[in-house]
């Protein structure tokens, strides 16, 4: 039983893992920052169980060197029991790092989960549809040329809508050589037209992506097929000769650039500016560059902190910034920053749309009572995994919000 | 002295001194020979420089502020137990030698020095042990008990015997310091000495369950001395 889990887990125990594993007291101080334990009270969500299931896993091809050794380290085997419990507690986790902030020792169970996924998959235990898509990202770079002729031709459809819509001079430049920025989007256009209004406000030369930021292999901890479906964009920069790469509002994908594009790519990528469209945005504004008519909504909003962007990448104060810009009425939520809590439907959970539903929708419940207290309106956050699920517990939970990005608050308040 | 005894006080600590370090460097062997992660896992907010995120570590181990933020309770526990343990090793500097120079500094004899080992011992004592009583009550109910092992509970009943049969000692037996000190000494040097006869049968419990304890230390969550370093170092990078 879980024969493959645990020899691949026993192999991807990294130095930082071992540390967890080796140190950790099981104090209980990360019982209280996991918002999935907070709504289901199931043990298999406190962090640090997540870790002692692990531990007993790895222990277990040392089981039966005798009883005392089996109590000692509280062993039953590796059963189905054992195996369902695991199931839960790398599955419903969003990796949103809350409970190491919580832990005095600042261990980190979404690097736990992120080795134990890809173990879980080589057992079919879990959502294998988020490794299938991270796989499609990396097969995209072969087909590229296939699809580049559609792709422009629908970017060429969006650009006259927003010259018509926005200013006749806009332009939503693919593929051009020299640009200064390389500007990645998601699937679909809501993460094209605010960036595309910015870039042409602040007269930036910029080019669309053929690709996009999400990397779904990073979810499940492939580590090696999250480096290749980077290594596209990376490549794409290099051939167009960009020296900025921007993400757009999606916050696993962000942290990829801002904290393993140096570890993946090395000179590849020395000296280009890695930077996500937020803090662009923010950029600009500061340096005079994009100009938007203050308070000019009036309608009360608060700031949802994506953990990827927050206390993984360490961007609080420049979405905060640009939205007290435009609005009257900003509320925090309690706790906010390196504290708040996550969204619950982080670290691709919201690719099993269909499995993980009542999870999202339990771990949500911390988030849910968050926004009530603030009275909000209008709740603004920066990544798209967070929106989707915001939209969810919108529906789920009758919250009455819209939920905008922070850069579509910006181009639709921008001066010419 | 029966044979048991004997080993006890004059065989077996040299073993415990021996798994001690050579299960200290086993395991910095161990993790050496872990793969490190070339990904920044840095949690923010976080100093900008080198030096300064070192000082952060240090604050943070030294003050364990950010459990303070999140659980006063816990902090309370686990701070003053930790203090406790710190002042206590100190004190237990005096077994083996004394600091003369301080005592002629401050101009104390005999007599104040009495009173206030006296004083110094029992705070360090009870600051020690009581946080421990609140440490495993605590693993009784609640949900910190899914999380706590048979080791979670060796661990605390080891350090209250440790800290009972050594506050025995303090409050009620008061050893012969001098005595005390030439015995301990003569371990160091080879040269053994008897055990004074004032510090009783605590003497030896406490000696054995220290030795236990040293022998223990490398392979169990009380690494967390070494690796808490490290680890909230790996949260800085």
């Amino acid at each position: 039983m879980l024969k493959k889990f645990i020899d691949t887990v026993s192999g991807r125990i990294s130095r930082p893992l071992k540390y967890y594993e080796d140190i950790c007291v099981r104090c209980g101080a990360c019982i209280d920052a996991c918002h999935f334990y907070a709504a289901s009270k199931d043990p298999a969500h406190i962090p640090a169980y997540r870790m002692m299931l692990v531990k007993k896993a790895h222990q277990s091809g040392e089981a039966g060197k005798g009883a005392l050794l089996d109590w000692y380290r509280d062993f039953e085997g590796a059963d189905s029991a054992m195996a369902a419990q695991l199931r839960t507690a790398m599955w419903e986790c969003t990796g949103c790092r809350r409970c190491a902030v919580f832990c005095p020792f600042d261990l980190d169970t979404g690097l736990l989960v992120s080795s134990g996924r890809y173990a879980m998959l080589q057992e079919e235990l879990g959502p294998e549809i988020i490794a299938e898509i991270g796989g499609a990202e990396v097969s995209k770079g072969e087909i590229i040329d296939f699809i580049k002729e559609f792709y422009v031709e629908q970017t060429k459809e969006l650009e006259t809508r927003l010259r018509e819509e926005f200013d006749p001079g806009l332009e939503i430049p693919v593929e051009k050589e020299g640009a200064r920025v390389l500007y990645v989007p998601l699937v679909g256009e809501h993460a094209i037209i605010p960036a595309a209004k910015i870039f042409h406000a602040a007269g930036e030369s910029w080019t669309l992506s053929l690709f996009t930021a999400t990397n779904h292999s990073y979810f499940v901890g492939d580590m090696v097929k999250a480096q290749q479906a980077a290594n596209w964009i990376v490549q794409e920069a290099r051939r167009l000769g960009a020296t900025s790469i921007v993400y757009p509002e999606c916050g696993h994908a962000s942290r990829t650039l801002l904290n393993y594009f140096d570890a993946w790519f090395g000179a590849e990528v020395e000296g280009m500016e890695k930077i996500n469209i937020v803090n662009l945005t923010h950029q600009y504004l500061k340096e005079g560059k994009i100009r938007v008519k203050p308070e000019l909504f009036n309608v009360p909003m608060t700031y949802h902190d994506s953990c990827s962007l927050g206390r993984s990448s360490g961007i609080y104060e420049e979405p905060r910034e640009l939205i007290q810009i435009v609005a009257t009425d900003y509320r925090e939520m309690t706790p906010n920053r390196e504290l708040q809590w996550c969204c619950g439907g982080g670290g691709g959970l919201i690719a099993a749309a269909e499995e993980l539903y009542d999870a999202r929708m339990q771990g949500g419940i911390p988030k849910v009572e968050q926004i009530r207290k603030t009275e909000a309106q209008w709740v603004v956050t920066a990544c798209e995994n967070c929106k989707a699920q915001l939209e969810d517990l919108n529906e789920h939970y009758d919250l009455n919000i819209e939920i905008k990005g922070v850069i579509d608050l910006v181009a639709d308040a921008l001066m010419l | 002295m029966g044979t048991i005894e004997y080993i006890l006080t004059y065989i077996t600590p040299y073993i415990a001194v021996v798994v001690f370090f050579g299960g200290l460097a086993y395991q910095a062997y161990q993790w050496r020979q872990a793969k490190p992660i070339a990904a920044h896992l840095s949690l923010f907010p976080r100093p900008e420089s080198r030096l300064g995120r070192l000082g952060d570590t240090l604050v943070e181990m030294f003050t364990l502020r950010g459990l303070f933020r999140v659980n006063t309770m816990l902090w309370i526990g686990g701070f003053l137990m930790h203090v406790g343990l710190l002042l206590l090793i100190l004190g237990h500097i005096r077994v083996v030698t004394d600091f003369y120079f301080l005592w002629d500094w401050l101009n104390w004899g005999e007599s104040e020095l009495h009173t206030f080992s006296l004083i110094a011992g029992l705070g360090a004592g009870f600051l020690f042990m009581f946080p421990l009583f609140y440490l495993l009550l605590r693993r009784w109910g609640g949900s910190v008990k899914f999380l706590s092992t048979p080791e979670d509970f060796f661990v605390l009943y080891l350090l209250i015997a440790i800290a009972i049969t050594g506050n025995h000692m303090r409050l009620v037996l008061e050893p012969d310091q001098h005595a005390m000190r030439e015995f301990m000494q003569g371990l160091f040097r080879f040269n053994w000495q008897p055990v004074p006869e004032s510090a009783g049968i605590s003497f030896i419990w406490h000696f054995a369950l220290a030795q236990v304890l040293m022998i223990y230390f490398p392979f169990g969550k009380l690494l967390h001395t070494i690796g808490a370093v490290f680890s909230k170092m790996v949260a800085r990078s």
